[in-house]
């Protein structure tokens, strides 16, 4: 039996949701995006006095195939490169007018790290006060799985394929969030879509900040990455309890605070269920050797931003998604 | 004809409501409710998973309202039941299982402290009257299912009082008895006609009976001890377990040896040794040619007694001697002075039963100066007529029926296949239903398989490693045959065990799924009838992804393929 | 009042009398003097606006778009290389109908490296979809600013007003600068329907499918096409203003008889001017001074050249292995047109090279030679040339 009600007005349950809808449903994003989700906390969590500059990407095109729009912010699509830019003016002309309105620029990793990297140094540079929001997926994913400085060594993307000469991607994740931080603003971190109540968080500190704030969230792609939808959080999380992905926060270029990992697991649980990091697990001493090039960069993050937890704590990877009843853990 | 062309192509906003998702869906989200394995492995047939749902929002008297639905004696069963629900439950391949009995019994003694009325109206005068025969914990289900139901019920009982088994034969350290007559008594009054000094064949038969009454439920309990011997001998002055405890609970002494074997694995054998113990015999011995249990395994041959009442045996100096059997008396004259034992064990035939085998070149002697065997009871036939026929027990269907007595179900101990307070509770819930429906001609329900969720299916990521609170145990020291052994919780801890529940099965309102659907198609409501999830499925937008289900902490949302 | 300028000073001082809320610009040469100068006006406390000093041009026509987005009305300049940067955002504030105003400097492109004046980087991005307006002196330039703001607002569409590089903005003329209260007579407080509104939030810059992307750039060329009009009306109002006449879309001088007729546009107009009173042994010459260059003024260009039997187009661009771009456009105006002039169509002054009073008789001479028939460099110095094609 489903327990689905079905006597329920829905549309009009829809309209009167106890949080703010940023973004609406009809969105054409693939199954289980983490982009998707990712976005709409932040929208959620910054609320309605926002306006948002978007790069180029799959958000911007999911969100918005004329004439429709899933957006219920004021919001703006320019180009791939200059969402920092954009946001940067829209900013100028709020101030200017003397409103307390926000600015947020979205963009992804390649608008980030790659295209846009320019705009959004100077942005920062200027201390426009602008929370730029990277959802890093790690690779040019709306132009079919490309990689960018941002995919992660050894990833197999469109253009970093694996073979008998390769083992996908040849380079280094770029350190994105040492680099803004380094611009010595008020606040930059990292969190990850596998813990919405951390998201939250950091949307809400950032946004309280009058200058450039910087958050940096890890957002999985089922389709680029390999692996189902429904294990979008799976994946997440597991980035994070591994030391692939550290979360953390830094203030004036300082780290001054992580996410601890209260259990660590090892990288293999988290390249095994996806077919980007397939061919790591066949019978090749190449393949061996970047297994544990990978277990190495973690175990390096764990060591640099002391991410391993000494004691269980609320607030650390097993403890920051600890469900209530009731639902207030998300609040 | 087209939509006209906006300035610089601009849109409105949340106009994506247009375009349906929906349609690419290959499989949908569901909210499925799962019984928890709490709920499937209680005897009684009480849901913890709810009440503890319930004590976590702190609404303690509904909480208690909830188990009496299914079991109307929770600080007694609180304190005696063997708890299979604790041992079933999930959390305890997580961390440590909750403290179920714990929690039911803090409800009961905490209902009967605030004097919580029994959720229920007493029947209409002209309701039709059901007589049910016993008042241990099967006739006191019965009696209050059946006036839950709308029935009035005549209650038999052959003694003074009501109670049965639970006053003849627990020792008070394990029920005391305050707690014990406090709670027959509130349930006494819920409106059913307790008739005490009624014994079916001397006062009344059961033919009269069945003029009488359009249905009877007979709970006589098991009040014959089986025969014992050995060898064909018997000790001279054989006492039998149950009779000595009876004896002992009901004038508070017993005959005083200097060593005894106690002859049994099961719960009257553990009680029997503990109460010899407590009046002062020197050395107790308890002979099984069962396994002690031990923890984290089911062994197929473990005792049967609970395994906190078998810790607490030995903690007092009881000694248990596993895998043993008694193969002879050693008798100097007519006197018993020892035993002859041997290494016995189940061991499994090819019939897929198991045949008790002893080893020869084991034997040894235990100098004892008395044995007890414990070995089990059965029905008194006295009045019962044809029903038993022949037999030891009441052959009974699984809602009671007696085959061929259409009128006339039974329940408890008697059946023979029962053994506990909390299936006797259970028996008497189901006979009870089955009643209503043979007195309103309705057909029996259907059968259906209530496979609990396990653990796999849950997504323990979302929850928090967190203890069992320690409960007090009466230093074995301090123990004595009235003083209770076991303590109770705190109403602080027993709300911590509501907060530690996992839900299984049953949505825990934490948000998930409206929190982490990418595609807002899980809506949230304010309010949602009872039992059912504050949250809704569009399906107008859900992609299927499946997201929702696999982060889903209870297992309450499952993936269905798309009809 | 009147006072003598340099073109850029007085560029930035009329800037400001449009009170701009928000300026973005990155230096380059010759665009430099009009930023240096609004930004002398913020740090004095004269123009009361935000100046993002950016990083490159791409963010300065980023943050002018952001700013217009967001409702405050939005200002910058470039040049040469910067405007071939900005491209991408160019075509993108015209596609999203963004009123703002920029100042082309115009200034040759690399390679090889000039910094001196063509107007080849305005004509490169003359498809972007902008309104661009040519400058002939630093009157106009100043007029034409003013107008710029006007004509953006009023039609949603940015404007792009091309002055010449170091031969304007560099140079000092007498500059009649109007005061501030008959600028603001003449151009409202912005108001943009479109912005970005908590209160109204539309979605800006969608993804339009081939089902209609063809109407979004039809409905473009239309508001282009519809700009013409606004741009005669809006001269006509400063002009009734400012008491300074000239044609909106292109201004003719000359004798109505002359059957040579000159077209070109910005500065070269000038020295044709005082050329024209020079030499006066040649032939009756109309001049045709093009303004409006995007709109194109089509029927305004055939109404202009009636009676002429030679039209010279005389420009300072090249499309190389085609020719002129404005004299092609025009030539295409004149198709199926009987008794069109013959079009001679010669480029000039490339890469800041002088374009001096001389040139009026050579250009007589190579219309009786018929060398720009259909194309010559007019100016070309054929001994500078390598020996073989390289």
């Amino acid at each position: 039996m489903n327990d689905n009600d079905t006597s329920v007005d829905i549309s009009a349950l829809r309209n009167e949701q106890p949080r703010f809808t940023g973004i609406e449903s009809g969105h054409r994003a693939c199954l289980g995006c983490g982009e998707a989700l990712a976005a709409r906390l932040v929208t959620e969590a910054a609320g309605p006095d926002v306006i948002y500059a978007n790069a180029t990407g799959c958000l911007e095109v999911f969100t918005t195939a004329w004439p429709e729009s899933a957006w219920r912010v004021g919001w703006m699509h320019s180009l791939f490169e200059n969402a920092a830019a954009i946001a940067a003016g829209m900013e100028a002309a709020l101030k200017r007018q003397g409103k307390a309105t926000k600015v947020i620029a979205l963009a992804g990793d390649g608008g980030t790290f790659d295209i846009g990297f320019q705009a959004l140094s100077g942005m920062l540079e200027r201390g426009h006060n602008v929370l730029y929001v990277c959802f890093d997926n790690e690779a040019y994913m709306n132009t079919g799985v490309q990689r960018s400085s941002s995919t992660p060594h050894a990833a197999s993307t469109t253009t970093s394929p694996s073979g008998e000469a390769r083992m996908g991607k040849r380079h280094l994740k770029k350190d994105i969030v040492s680099i803004v931080a380094a611009h010595h603003i008020p606040y930059a971190a990292t969190s990850s879509v596998a813990y919405p109540s951390d998201i939250r968080k950091k949307v809400r500190r950032a946004m309280a900040i009058d200058g450039p704030t910087f958050l940096h969230i890890h957002s999985t792609c089922p389709l680029g990455w390999g692996h189902d939808g429904a294990l979008s959080i799976e994946v997440a999380r597991l980035a994070v309890q591994t030391g692939l992905f550290p979360v953390i926060e830094l203030e004036r270029g300082s780290v001054v605070s992580v996410m601890p990992i209260r259990r660590v697991r090892p990288v293999t649980d988290y390249l095994s269920i996806q077919n980007r990091f397939r061919h790591l697990f066949a019978d090749d001493d190449q393949a061996r050797v970047e297994l544990e090039h990978l277990q190495a960069l973690a175990d390096h993050n764990i060591e640099v931003y002391g991410l391993r937890g000494e004691k269980a704590d609320a607030l650390d990877s097993e403890g920051a998604n600890t469900v209530q009843r009731g639902g207030m853990q998300w609040a | 004809m087209g939509i006209k062309m906006t300035r610089g192509a601009f849109a409105r906003p949340g106009t994506s409501l247009e375009y349906k998702t929906g349609s690419w869906r290959t499989q949908q989200p569901e909210y499925h409710h799962r019984s928890a394995p709490c709920h499937t492995a209680c005897p009684a047939g009480e849901d913890a998973q709810q009440y503890l749902a319930l004590v976590e929002e702190g609404r303690y008297q509904l909480a208690w309202e909830n188990i009496v639905r299914a079991n109307p004696l929770p600080a007694i069963t609180g304190r005696v039941c063997h708890h299979p629900c604790e041992s079933a439950c999930n959390r305890g391949q997580y961390d440590e299982s909750i403290a179920i009995h714990h929690v039911e019994r803090f409800l009961g003694d905490r209902a009967i402290k605030e004097g919580w009325d029994y959720p229920v109206s007493t029947p209409p005068e002209q309701a039709l009257v059901v007589a049910v025969v016993g008042s241990g914990p099967a006739g006191c289900s019965a009696a209050w299912h059946l006036v839950r139901q709308g029935y009035r019920v005549d209650l038999f009982e052959a003694l003074p009082m009501a109670g049965g088994l639970l006053h003849s034969a627990l020792p008070p350290y394990r029920l005391p008895r305050d707690i014990m007559q406090a709670e027959l008594e509130r349930l006494l009054h819920t409106g059913i006609g307790f008739l005490p000094g009624k014994r079916l064949g001397r006062d009344m038969s059961l033919d009269e009976l069945q003029a009488d009454y359009p249905a009877i439920f007979l709970a006589p309990g098991t009040q014959r001890s089986r025969s014992w011997d050995s060898g064909g001998a018997t000790p001279s002055d054989l006492h039998v377990g149950l009779d000595l405890l009876k004896q002992w609970t009901s004038i508070g002494t017993i005959k005083h040896w200097s060593s005894v074997a106690v002859i049994g694995g099961g719960n009257t054998a553990i009680d029997l040794a503990r109460v010899l113990k407590h009046a002062g015999v020197e050395s107790v011995h308890v002979v099984t040619f069962q396994s002690l249990p031990q923890s984290g395994e089911q062994l197929p041959d473990r005792m049967p007694a609970i395994a906190r009442e078998i810790d607490q045996a030995l903690e007092e100096g009881v000694t248990i001697h596993e895998h043993r059997g008694v193969q002879r008396l050693v008798l100097r004259g007519e006197q018993v002075v020892g035993v002859e034992l041997v290494h016995m064990k189940e061991v499994p035939d090819s019939q897929d039963g198991a045949k008790t085998v002893t080893f020869e070149g084991t034997e040894s002697i235990l100098d004892v100066d008395q044995v007890i065997p414990a070995i089990g009871q059965v029905v008194d036939p006295e009045g019962l007529g044809s029903l038993l026929n022949h037999g030891e027990f009441l052959a009974a269907d699984n809602h009671g029926r007696i085959p061929g007595h259409p009128q006339v179900l039974t329940g408890g101990d008697a059946r023979g296949d029962r053994g506990t307070v909390s299936e006797a509770i259970g028996d008497g819930r189901r006979a009870a239903a089955q009643i209503a429906r043979m007195l309103q001609q309705q057909a029996d329900p259907e059968a259906r398989e209530d496979k609990p969720i396990v653990l796999e299916q849950l997504n323990l990521n979302y929850y928090e490693y967190a203890p069992r609170p320690e409960v007090p145990v009466l230093p074995v020291e301090q123990r004595s045959a009235s003083a209770e052994v076991q303590g109770g919780l705190e109403q602080q801890q027993v709300h911590g065990e509501g907060q530690r529940c996992l839900s299984c099965g049953s949505c825990l309102a934490c948000d998930n799924c409206w929190t982490l659907c990418p595609d807002m198609a899980v809506l949230k409501r304010s309010e949602a009838p009872a039992g059912e999830a504050p949250y809704v499925f569009d399906y107008d937008y859900c992609k299927g992804c499946g997201l929702c289900a696999h982060e889903c902490p209870s297992g309450y949302i499952t993936m269905q393929a798309e009809a | 009042m009147l006072q003598a300028l340099e073109g850029s000073q007085a560029l930035a001082r009329t800037v400001a009398l449009c009170r701009p809320q928000v300026i973005a610009a990155y230096p380059i040469t010759p665009q430099t003097h009009i930023v240096e100068n609004l930004s002398r006006l913020v740090a004095d406390g004269t123009l009361d606006c935000e100046l993002v000093s950016v990083e490159s041009e791409f963010s300065a026509a980023s943050v002018a778009l952001g700013a217009v987005a967001a409702g405050s009305r939005a200002y910058t300049a470039s040049s040469s290389q910067g405007i071939l940067l900005m491209a991408e955002v160019l075509y993108n504030i015209a596609g999203l109908r963004m009123p703002l105003v920029l100042t082309c400097a115009n200034r040759a492109v690399s390679g090889p490296l000039s910094i001196w004046n063509d107007q080849q980087d305005s004509m490169a991005v003359r498809d972007a979809g902008w309104i661009q307006l040519y400058c002939a002196d630093n009157q106009e330039a100043v007029d034409t600013t003013i107008q710029a703001f006007r004509i953006a607002e009023q039609c949603e569409l940015p404007v792009m007003v091309c002055v010449d590089g170091f031969t304007l903005t560099h140079t000092l003329e007498v500059i009649d600068l109007p005061e501030q209260q008959q600028v603001d007579d003449f151009l409202p407080a912005f108001s943009f329907e479109r912005r970005l509104d908590p209160a109204n939030p539309i979605s800006i810059g969608t993804l339009v499918s081939p089902d209609y992307f063809t109407e979004a750039r039809q409905s473009h060329h239309q508001a282009l096409e519809n700009a013409l009009q606004t741009i005669v009306d809006v001269q006509q109002e400063w002009g009734q203003l400012a008491e300074r006449n000239c044609d909106a879309l292109l201004n003719t001088s000359g004798p109505a008889d002359a059957r040579i007729g000159i077209l070109t546009l910005g500065s070269i107009a000038g020295t044709l001017a005082a050329a024209m009173d020079r030499y006066t042994d040649n032939p009756a010459t109309r001049l045709l001074t093009l303004r409006t260059f995007r709109p194109f003024p089509a029927a305004a260009i055939r109404q202009a050249c009636q009676g002429l039997t030679d039209l010279v187009v005389l420009e300072r661009a090249l499309s190389p292995g085609s020719g002129g771009i404005v004299g092609a456009e025009v030539r295409a105006a004149f198709s199926e047109i009987q008794d069109a002039p013959r079009v001679h169509n010669f480029t000039v002054g490339l890469g800041g090279r002088d374009v001096p009073l001389e040139i009026y008789p050579h250009l007589h001479q190579a219309i009786r030679d018929g060398r720009g028939l259909p194309f010559a460099i007019l100016d070309l110095e054929p001994d500078k040339l390598p020996e073989a094609a390289c």
